[in-house]
Parts: structure tokens; C-alpha cells; sequence
């Protein structure tokens, strides 16, 4: 592969600064796992590359009703870490469900992001726990929640000089339950063919009283099926109204046919995965 | 082209090298250090023949620029056996048949050993996801999870401290 160049900033402040003069040249590197694949194909040549190694971002922490995630936690951390596994199941599920351990280990919910695939499997257990992250750059910062940030196949909203620092999750209300599926060709190491992730929250009359549906590798953006929540929200859940929202996310999806599948079968298993995982978060949630 | 000043400790000992900053782990390791090995499978993280561990942790070390190695800890086969000694792994995997042509198996091994360096007690499923990174072309998988097992029970009964270098 043609190597750029690799800055190894030791501060967040001096990686910052170095993104802001190299900007429109440069990306940032954390894990390396989907970059490093990517440069030896010759599709990506920034000229200067920015290690994170040396960076030292804080792991994961507590704030009021808040869980704040460094965004160079590697999916391995996240899958393992307590308070994911309490509060954000599906996230934990979404991060043990990408690639094989060694990736895992590596790769980070930072890099997954910022690299924008339609399919990366994160993206759509953020969306339905309303994430928000936290931009920053040498100018300043800013907050976007996560169903902001994608704005095509490998692109976000991100400035050149502009580094996702913090994934912060509000902490979902009691009675709420969530799930994550995902579809590949084989159960490790595959990109997902589609994932979906559900979120419920049931009020005192067992009524929905908040409903989050997202979908990975089905449109060219990870997204919120708006749809196919508003047939939920406020009713009492039941075996029909699952089905319709379930057609509904369907509908919503656009997705493309690619070597790991058609189109058409892609939007059936939206479907399909849809209705098994508004099931699995409505069981959760009662419990 | 930025070359660098790396330092790694190597299967024990303190190592100084210079090295391009964007050149992988995985050539590091052959071209520099000598560790033959860990083996080039698909260059992209998807085989796990080239699997190492690093600061404890299985890695792709394809998937690891030199920069990034800097100041890290690696083990490698090369760095299992104590004193001679085969490491209950590496026994486990041969009296098993954990490998037929044997080209995974270094990356299946560092696997294993990055597992039982964080749970001696691993069951059958934590077995399963320790080495689901890991490709076999010659379909071993089960002779490999029953050697894992058996090596896991081996080092719990004490036959043999855990080859680590430190230890």
C-alpha cells in the first residue's frame, strides 16, 4: 500500500491541532480496521495520517442521567463494560456482533462512526438510545445527536478538522426494553446484510410511550423508520400493530442489492427483523 | 516516507528498531524481528492468521501500524514455549490434531493464549468467540476448540505455569 505519513500526537489538543493544519489532507486513525483495509485498496489516500494511540481519551463514565463513552473505547470494552450491559444492551449486542474478537479488540465506536457505513453496526443501536455526540475541534465543540451525522455511503456532517471526542447516551426511563439483530452471511466476521435495533418504553397502562426503530445496510444512511414508530406510540402493543409497523419499516427501507445480497430479499428480512425485534425489546420491557 | 524509532517488548525482551511509520505489525514482525510465525493471510483483517498479542489482547497485526506498536507489548508463538518446554497450548494442538496444513494455527494458538490469559475457565462458547476471528481452511475448528479445552484444563491442574514470558 502507499503510506502516508503517520503523526503520532500525544495530546488531544496537539491531535486537534494537527487535524486543523492538515485539514482536507489527513485522517484521523484509532483502531486501523476499517481504515488500514481501505488504504491497502487504494481507496482512501489522505496524505498525513493522525494516530490516536497516543491520545488518551477517558473510557466511559457517569454524568447525572448520562453515560459518557470516550470515542476510543473499542467494541470489546463496550460489549463488556457493566453499565452498557445494564442500561444499553443493544449496544453491547451491536458491538459484540462486529467482525471477530481480534477486530473488536481494535476497532473503535469512534472509528465505526466516522467512517459512515451504511452498515456499521453501531449506527443503529445509537439511534434508538437518542446518542448524541461530542464534536470537537481546535476552534471549538459541538453536540449533534447521532441521527444527524450521516449524510451518505462513507460520508457525515464532520468538518475536516473535526473529531468525534464523546458518545454520550441518555440513560433510557424505567419500563423500557431494547433489542439488536443482526443478518449476515455467516454469524462472525460478516458485514451485516441488514440490522435492526428496537427500543420500547411502556407506560403505567403498559401503553408505548416511547418507540425508537433503526436499520443499518437497508438505506444508505443508518435510520429511524418515524413511520413505523408513530403506529406504535401511545397504543397498547399488540400482535397487529407490530405487524403494520413492521410493513411500514419495510417501506421505509431503500435498500441496494450488493454480493452479500438483493435488494429485494434485503427489504423482506427488514421486515422480518423488524417484527422480531419490536417483539424482543417489548418482552424486555416488561420484565 | 516518515521513518520512526519504535521500541516493543518482544516476547519478553526490549527491542529498538527503526521502521516506517505506516508499515504493518505483521512485516515488523517477519521482515525485522524474525517471527515467521505470524503468517500473511488475507492483508485485511479477515483471516486471523496473523493474529498476535498485544498489550494482552489478541490483535491483526496487519491491521497495526508501526506507530501504533510503539510501546507496546507483543507475544508470539516464538515466545510460548518456556525453557524449551512446549506450552500446554501448543502440546494440546499437536497431540490433537488441532492443525492439518497449519497455516492458522499460530494466529489460532495466540488467540487461545489471549484467552486463557483472561479466563483460565473458558467454556465452550467463550472458546468459540476467543478464535471466531480466526480462519481454517482445512475445517479443524473442532480439533481446535477441544485443544483449547483440554490445554485450559492442563494449566488449571498447574502441568505447566503459563509459558508468558514473564512468568
Amino acid at each position: 500500500m502507499t503510506v502516508p505519513d503517520v503523526l503520532s500526537p500525544s495530546t488531544l489538543t496537539e491531535a486537534l491541532d494537527l487535524l486543523r493544519r492538515h485539514a482536507g489532507r489527513a485522517r484521523l486513525i484509532a483502531g486501523g480496521t476499517d481504515l488500514i483495509p481501505r488504504l491497502r485498496l487504494g481507496e482512501n489516500r489522505p496524505a498525513v495520517l493522525i494516530n490516536l494511540s497516543r491520545v488518551s481519551i477517558p473510557g466511559l463514565r457517569r454524568e447525572g442521567d448520562w453515560i459518557i463513552v470516550g470515542a476510543g473505547m473499542t467494541h470489546s470494552a463496550l460489549a463488556r463494560a457493566p453499565e452498557i450491559r445494564k442500561h444499553f444492551p443493544a449496544l453491547a449486542c451491536s458491538c459484540q456482533s462486529i467482525g471477530g474478537r481480534p477486530v473488536r479488540n481494535r476497532g473503535t465506536i469512534g472509528g465505526n462512526l466516522a467512517n459512515a457505513s451504511p452498515a456499521a453496526d453501531t449506527a443503529p443501536a445509537l439511534l434508538i438510545y437518542d446518542a448524541e455526540l461530542r464534536l470537537l475541534r481546535s476552534e471549538g465543540e459541538r453536540c449533534i445527536p447521532i441521527s444527524e451525522l450521516f449524510t451518505g455511503p462513507g460520508a457525515t456532517v464532520l468538518r475536516e478538522d473535526e473529531m468525534i471526542v464523546e458518545v454520550c447516551l441518555p440513560l433510557p426511563r424505567p419500563r423500557s426494553g431494547a433489542s439488536f439483530i443482526k443478518l449476515g452471511r455467516r454469524q462472525s466476521m460478516a458485514i451485516a446484510v441488514v440490522s435492526v435495533a428496537a427500543r420500547l418504553t411502556l407506560d403505567a397502562a403498559d401503553c408505548a410511550a416511547e418507540v425508537r426503530l433503526a436499520m443499518g445496510s437497508a438505506a444508505p444512511v443508518p435510520f429511524r423508520a418515524a413511520t413505523a414508530e408513530g403506529l406504535l406510540l401511545g397504543a397498547p402493543l399488540e400482535e397487529e400493530r407490530i405487524r403494520a409497523a413492521a410493513a411500514a419499516a419495510r417501506e421505509a427501507a431503500a435498500p441496494i442489492s450488493d454480493l452479500r445480497a438483493t435488494a429485494s430479499y434485503r427489504s423482506r428480512m427488514v421486515e422480518v427483523l423488524a417484527r422480531r425485534a419490536l417483539y424482543l425489546a417489548w418482552e424486555a420491557a416488561r420484565v | 516516507m516518515s521513518e520512526m524509532r519504535i521500541r516493543v517488548t518482544l516476547n519478553g525482551a526490549p527491542m529498538e528498531l527503526r521502521a516506517e511509520a505506516g508499515k504493518s505489525l505483521l512485516r515488523i514482525l517477519r521482515e525485522d524481528l524474525g517471527m515467521t510465525s505470524v503468517k500473511e493471510g488475507c492483508g485485511q483483517g479477515d483471516c486471523g492468521a496473523c493474529v498476535v498479542v498485544l498489550d494482552g489482547e489478541a490483535v491483526n497485526s496487519c491491521l497495526v501500524l508501526a506507530a501504533q506498536a510503539d510501546g507496546a507489548e507483543i507475544i508470539t508463538v516464538e515466545g510460548l514455549a518456556l525453557q524449551g518446554v512446549l506450552h500446554p497450548l501448543q502440546r494440546a494442538f499437536s497431540e490433537m490434531w488441532a492443525f492439518q496444513c497449519g497455516f492458522c494455527a499460530p494466529g489460532m494458538l495466540m488467540s487461545a493464549y489471549a484467552l486463557l490469559l483472561h479466563t483460565p475457565s473458558p467454556t465452550r462458547d467463550e472458546i468459540e468467540e476467543a478464535i471466531e476471528g480466526n480462519l481454517c481452511r482445512c475445517t479443524s475448528y473442532r480439533a481446535v476448540i477441544e485443544a483449547i479445552d483440554a490445554a485450559a484444563g492442563e494449566q488449571r491442574r498447574g502441568g505447566l505455569a503459563a509459558g508468558a514470558p514473564d512468568a
